[in-house]
């Protein structure tokens, strides 16, 4: 065992709660039974340490077995960095037959071929999605594990997930891709988020969702707050149509938990008033709004149900749900297609 | 623009009518449970988040003895709200049937001149202006029971007690000197 995969194990042992290491060791499935008991989860981490690089050394396990640790860890804990969606356009005529041995065999060629040291692991996990690690390196120099890319991808869907890829990586990684699934191009989708699940069930709309309908039935008996019938809303239509009107931008039930909103403003200043801002006439006026929140689509709902933003809801807001991005760049024609500045960032 | 007026409909025995308006809608709810548990007079309440009232409420709707106009001094459009609603209100109802109820003047974030412009929409409709805390059950029972002294009086159910006679001695005055820089 070289020291590069010590530190590793040493860095990732740190980093995992004593009780999560145990259930992560569990489903790694390599220790023998003996093995198992000799960690003590009570001890201290360095204890810890000692006792599973003992296991390591007696049989010889390499780095190739410290990443397989490291990721089965990530795929249970998937919420600990930024994840970025990209989406992958133009589906060749077999895209839809690639199946996981032949895109593993081929995503690894492709990659190799581009970069010289690389290292790539890939994994099915239970729920359909192909989780690969790739610890980058460049012609001179061997893989970096300690700063690996981690990628999700569900085969014959057009959505992949990134989490810490540098601009440097994003050409080659993205070719790979295409390659390898059979598209024949790929953007970024302008959804970014701490939730791996959140994003990938807001673009895949795996969410409770509202359909504009004349009938509410069930949402009026739902909204019913008032009992006593000495009491009366006055415009209790009016909250149950912006309630209504509410769940049908953001939808209904549990909402896929998003963090942030970016609204990138590149509009002409229209007020005639001010001559200063008018007479720059080519410039275009440039502001930053970006809404923030531990749920921001909670939040946005909850603020269109109570009337404190106008309903219907702007199609500024309710694009977030229906388009699936949280970053957008408004020009003079509207919602504009945006730019590349929303590269991916270690 | 239909106006709400105060005698245009009749009032009936031993029952006093309230309407709060808010537009946050979250005070009045419990305010509206604690005003319903009166038992010597029978309160009604309703509950609007600004005026006009809709029309199609029109017949079931009882004579509104008291509007209360419920003001979050932490939020501007709230403010901005009540003053809008103020312009769907019958003049005769500004002879002591309408009250200003502000919450969270205790907040350290509210800014005074907004306090001020309460104060002063307050003093120049000669309306009364009370203080509530919305956040402790106490805070709610506290302000139940002023609307209630208010609102039994201005239904006339108080005996050689007026509405208008009332509001001469609980509306809000403004020190004359409210705008220098100096007063605090």
């Amino acid at each position: 065992m070289d020291d590069l995969s010590r530190r590793l194990l040493q860095r990732l042992v740190r980093r995992i709660p004593a009780q999560a290491l145990k259930t992560t060791l569990g489903k790694w499935d390599r220790l023998t039974a003996a093995q198992r008991q000799s960690v003590d989860f009570t001890q201290p981490k360095w204890t810890i340490t000692e006792t599973l690089l003992a296991i390591f050394e007696e049989n010889e396990w390499t780095m190739k077995h410290v990443t397989e640790l490291e990721m089965i860890h990530i795929i249970d804990n998937p919420n600990q960095g930024m994840w970025y969606a990209f989406q992958l356009m133009d589906p060749e005529d077999d895209a839809k037959s690639v199946e996981l041995t032949q895109f593993k065999e081929q995503f690894k060629a492709h990659l190799s071929e581009l970069v010289r040291h690389v290292s790539v692991k890939i994994k099915k996990h239970t729920d359909e999605a192909v989780w690969i690690r790739i610890a980058w390196g460049d012609s001179f120099s061997r893989p970096n594990h300690m700063k690996p890319t981690y990628v999700v991808h569900h085969l014959q869907t057009p959505y992949v997930f990134v989490t810490s890829l540098t601009s440097k990586q994003k050409p080659l990684l993205s070719q790979a891709l295409i390659l390898s699934t059979r598209h024949q191009g790929i953007k970024d989708a302008n959804l970014s988020g701490r939730k791996l699940a959140a994003i990938r069930d807001l673009l895949m709309k795996q969410y409770q969702q509202v359909f504009p309908t004349k009938y509410p039935g069930t949402l009026t008996e739902k909204n019913q707050t008032v009992s006593n019938p000495r009491i009366e809303r006055e415009q209790a239509e009016l909250g149950e149509n912006r309630f209504q009107m509410a769940c049908e931008a953001f939808g209904d039930g549990m909402l896929p938990q998003l963090q942030s909103a970016i609204y990138k403003l590149e509009t002409k200043f229209r007020d005639h008033t001010n001559k200063t801002m008018t007479e720059r006439e080519e410039l275009p006026f440039k502001c930053v709004v970006k809404f923030s929140s531990t749920n921001l689509l909670e939040s946005l709902r909850e603020c269109a149900a109570s009337g404190i933003a106008s309903t219907p809801v702007t199609p500024l807001l309710s694009s977030i749900p229906l388009k699936g991005r949280n970053y957008f760049v408004i020009t003079d024609n509207g919602l504009g297609p945006s730019s590349q500045t929303n590269q991916p960032q270690n | 623009m239909s106006l709400l007026k105060p005698f245009s409909k009749l009032p009936a025995l031993n029952t006093a009518n309230i309407l709060l308006v808010e537009s946050e809608e979250q005070f009045q709810q419990s305010l509206a449970d604690a005003l319903v548990k009166e038992t010597g007079v029978t309160v009604n309440v309703r509950l609007a988040k600004s005026l006009p009232l809709p029309m199609e409420n029109e017949e079931s709707r009882p004579r509104i003895d008291l509007v209360v106009f419920i003001i979050n001094l932490a939020s501007e459009l709230s403010l901005k709200s009540a003053e809008a609603s103020l312009k769907y209100l019958d003049p005769g109802y500004f002879l002591g049937k309408v009250c200003f109820l502000a919450t969270n003047a205790r907040n350290a974030s509210v800014p005074t001149e907004r306090l001020d412009a309460v104060r002063k929409l307050a003093a120049l409709l000669h309306c009364p202006l009370l203080f509530a805390e919305d956040q402790t059950p106490d805070g709610v029972a506290n302000a139940t029971e002023r609307l209630l002294t208010i609102l039994k009086v201005a239904a006339g159910l108080v005996p050689m007690a007026t509405a208008l006679y009332l509001s001469s001695l609980t509306q809000c005055t403004v020190p004359p000197d409210i705008d220098q820089p100096s007063f605090d």
